[in-house]
């Protein structure tokens, strides 16, 4: 079976500056891919080169198979994206605005438009440059969805979006997927990512740093184990100990990582008097500020 | 009713080409209504005739000062002034709009995220643009043909529409222009003032020709020159003429989609 996107080598210059470099990656029907980095990462660049908005510098990019650049049009009647800088036409009204992304797209009327705007409780007949950002994002989701598209590229898609909207946004792509449609998601909330992606990649300064699946990175991820003593203990009290490894210290604040059982550390602690304890599962931002850190020290 | 990229471009167009049309109403009136006073009054074509031969150069049209006359009126007052002003920015506007405006505003990522081609796109856009200046230019027609014979100017509407075809023609010249340029760099400031920059130099370079030699073959790369010199209102239309002024609204336009391909749009 053919990947839905495929990456090979993908590198995107703009001129001297960097977009993205030598990325390769493939992303299955079905699932949901978390494009994860920080703003300036290319994320963005990456969504651009995949609608041929923009032409790789070097490197092959395939969707379904097809050619982004020599098989464009087929590509972006089977995508649908939501861009993270979301520019609509203003004097429109949603309805409007909808049909005429559903005429190109060679439906008629608003396509599935209408139900996804009742979804998302989406007003129609007010023109675009009176709705609030969230209600923008909301047209911006609904013409991205409303040709039923096999592939989803959505930029930082929950940006502006309240909660109870999230939650249907959520619901949204739960379906998509069980229909065995993709979802390519960008962001660079982690929570977000965890939440909703199957697979994540992190990119980082225009490279890949990782691909894995989100299950693996949090098998990956430790406790992050917080604790307050009254006097601090010594400099190598917890040393040696099976799984714990100490990350921190701020006075009477001594800060561990924590992989497999609680005991020995448990046991250790109880040699000194505790005052507070706090831990926590790692979630993936401890893990991305982790590799960020690992980063900056191998660099220095 | 917003069914093709080309529907959609000349309803953006609508609200600003209601405001041209009122003003080409207002102004036809106006001059309408001073011609019978000037008709007949070869003083006037005396005062003219003392004018600096730089001056004479703007004010002529096909090399006839006659104004008087009702073709020499409506060349001097219309077809030499206000008419290309109006018609050539009306291009302009349009042609710097096409590509280049929807690029600075951000809202072409997302047509272009739609499966229509930038071939496509371009051409839909392209027609609309022809589509504005022929309909303001046969709006002005209407009127001056009504005005031509309400005022006695006794020009016909053949001859007429011979120079409104020629003025199309030179508008859609800077049109095209603007419109290759904001295809080629996405930039809505630089293809205006690149293309009023150009029009303004044909009819410098047409005007002053008289004065100089060496200017009076420079002005063969004045689009102004090809649409005046024929004097379409009173000998109909010229056909070398107009297939120059057609040639360089083609080659301009057929660039333009070749230039647009091959790039990347700006992120908004």
């Amino acid at each position: 079976m053919t990947a839905v996107i495929r990456a090979e080598s993908l590198t995107k210059f703009y001129g001297e500056s960097r977009g993205v470099v030598d990325l390769g990656f493939e992303v299955e029907a079905g699932e949901v891919f978390g494009f994860l980095g920080p703003n300036g990462a290319g994320k963005t660049t990456t969504i651009r080169l995949m609608l041929d908005l923009i032409r790789p510098s070097s490197g092959r990019l395939k969707l379904f198979g097809l050619d982004v650049r020599k098989q464009s049009v087929a590509v972006r009647s089977r995508t649908g994206y939501l861009p993270g800088d979301l520019h609509l036409y203003e004097r429109l009204t949603p309805r409007e605005y909808l049909r005429y992304v559903a005429a190109l797209r060679g439906l008629d009327g608003l396509g599935d438009g209408e139900a996804l705007a009742e979804r998302f409780e989406l007003e129609l007949e007010r023109p675009i440059r009176a709705l609030s950002k969230g209600n923008r994002q909301k047209v911006g989701l609904v013409q991205a969805f409303l040709h039923h598209p096999d592939l989803l590229l959505l930029d930082e898609p929950t940006a502006g979006l309240d909660p109870l909207v999230q939650q249907t946004f959520n619901e949204l792509l739960r379906e998509v997927v069980t229909e065995g449609r993709t979802v390519f998601l960008s962001s660079h909330i982690l929570s977000e990512v965890q939440r909703l992606a199957d697979r994540v990649a992190i990119i980082r300064e225009g490279s890949l740093e990782l691909v894995e699946a989100v299950e693996t990175l949090r098998a990956r991820a430790f406790v992050r184990v917080e604790a307050t003593f009254g006097t601090p203990p010594p400099q190598e009290a917890f040393a040696g100990l099976p799984g714990v490894r100490e990350l921190e210290r701020r006075g009477p604040v001594v800060v561990l990582a924590l992989e497999g059982s609680a005991d020995p550390l448990i046991k250790a602690l109880a040699r000194y008097e505790v005052l507070a304890l706090d831990s926590h599962e790692a979630d993936l931002e401890d893990f991305f500020l982790a590799l960020y850190r690992k980063g900056k020290s191998d660099a220095e | 009713m917003l069914s093709s990229v080309f529907a959609k471009t000349l309803y953006d167009r609508l609200r600003s080409f209601r405001w041209w049309c009122l003003g080409t109403l207002a102004f036809i009136a106006l001059y309408g209504s001073v011609f019978p006073s000037l008709h007949g009054k070869q003083s006037l074509n005396k005062l003219i005739e003392g004018y600096p031969q730089a001056l004479k150069g703007f004010v002529g049209f096909g090399g006839n000062l006659d104004i008087a006359s009702g073709a020499g009126y409506l060349g001097t007052e219309v077809f030499s002034f206000w008419g290309p002003i109006v018609l050539v920015a009306v291009a302009i506007a349009a042609g710097s709009a096409a590509i280049a405006g929807e690029e600075e505003r951000g809202t072409l990522d997302l047509l272009l995220s739609l499966p229509v081609s930038r071939t496509r796109c371009l051409l839909e856009k392209l027609a609309a643009l022809v589509c504005e200046v022929v309909a303001l230019a046969f709006v002005m027609w209407i009127l001056l043909v009504i005005v031509s014979s309400a005022a006695g100017m006794g020009v016909s509407a053949v001859n007429l529409a011979a120079a409104m075809l020629g003025l199309v023609l030179f508008a859609l010249d800077f049109g095209m222009l603007a419109f290759a340029i904001g295809a080629a760099t996405g930039r809505k400031a630089l293809a205006i003032g690149l293309s009023a920059t150009a029009a303004v130099i044909a009819d410098v370079l047409n005007a002053l020709a008289p004065l100089a030699s060496w200017l009076d073959s420079a002005r063969l790369v004045s689009p102004f020159y090809f649409y005046s010199h024929g004097d379409p209102l009173r000998h109909g239309i010229a056909g070398t003429d107009t297939l120059i002024l057609l040639a360089i609204a083609v080659v301009l336009g057929a660039l333009a989609p070749h230039l647009f391909r091959r790039r990347d749009l700006s992120t908004p």
